[in-house]
């Protein structure tokens, strides 16, 4: 009664890690949204996944981008790591591209040390644009 | 008895299907990274509350995924099918104009869902008469002008089937 199923149909998911016990296989959590007909409100619906991880470097808590694998590779495991976008503890910024925890950076963002005579002056002039001066009535 | 909640119209289906951001086909995977306190959030953090279930209304199959107080500032980010990313700032916008930018990069255009609208127009024909599923009407009876239907104005004589027999067997 083993169906040979041709196409998986999530492509791409995004998921979160909670199992790594299986070798070079992660168990990968993914919550959609889902309507509930009665109160019309977006409820996370969740569904574990196993994704096929050759180099075993997930960790339980990691966010992950999975991609659905081009035939099963086993009779549960359909998806492979493509990505870990959130590693638990070292979270990247990628708007700066700076380690951060939580709200806040975990180095130092400005590096006044490093600025050069222009940069100064282009800054000094930027500070007296934004300055906001009060009109005498 | 009014609503519960804080903005309940959030949970009509007027209000849903008001969303107009339909993403491509290509778009698979939508995260929303913002914060739970702070000024700069403050655009994403309404995006959220207000857009979100327009948009997973409109576009049920795009799998949203909500992260909080992850990174100092917030952002959207769109997993394509081609494994393009695309990473989208939203420190201080507010939520209409994230849902414009957001429109105007990945939304189908108007024409796209104009044809898509004629393309199903197509298939279904205005003229017939049927179930009520895949038809407009079910029977000539329900058109004003029309012979009204027998089962609350009996026919005039001249119209039932069993004078015109009569009246056949007569001559």
């Amino acid at each position: 009664m083993s169906v040979r199923r041709g196409t998986v149909h999530a492509k791409w998911i995004v998921g979160k890690v909670i199992g790594t016990k299986m070798q070079k296989t992660a168990k990968v959590r993914v919550t959609r949204l889902v309507l509930d007909p009665y109160l019309l409100k977006f409820f996370n619906k969740r569904k574990t996944y196993f994704a096929h991880d050759p180099l075993q470097q997930c960790v339980v808590g990691d966010i992950v981008l999975l991609k659905a694998l081009p035939e099963r590779r086993s009779k549960h495991v359909k998806h492979e790591l493509a990505e870990i976008v959130f590693k638990v503890g070292k979270v990247i910024d990628p708007i700066t591209g700076k380690p951060c925890a939580g709200t806040r950076f975990l180095e130092n963002l400005s590096d006044s040390e490093n600025l050069t005579e222009a940069d100064t002056t282009y800054l000094s002039e930027k500070l007296q644009e934004l300055k906001v001066c009060s009109t005498d009535n | 008895m009014p609503m519960k909640g804080r903005f309940p119209i959030r949970r009509t289906l007027q209000y849903l299907s008001q969303g107009d951001v339909i993403f491509k086909s290509s778009v698979k995977v939508m995260t929303v990274n913002y914060n739970t306190a702070g000024e700069l959030s403050e655009g994403a953090r309404k995006f959220v509350f207000f857009n979100i279930p327009q948009i997973q209304y409109k576009n049920p199959w795009v799998q949203i995924m909500l992260f909080r107080n992850m990174t100092p500032s917030p952002f959207l980010r769109f997993y394509l099918d081609n494994g393009e990313q695309v990473l989208v700032d939203v420190e201080d916008k507010t939520n209409k104009e994230i849902t414009e930018h957001i429109k105007k990069i990945l939304g189908k255009s108007k024409e796209t869902l104009e044809k898509e609208e004629r393309e199903r127009k197509k298939l279904s024909h205005p003229a017939t008469f049927g179930p009520k599923k895949y038809h407009l009407r079910e029977c000539m009876c329900e058109i004003e002008g029309q012979v009204p239907c027998p089962a609350f104005v009996p026919l005039p004589k001249e119209m039932r089937g069993k004078y015109k027999a009569a009246m056949k067997k007569e001559a």
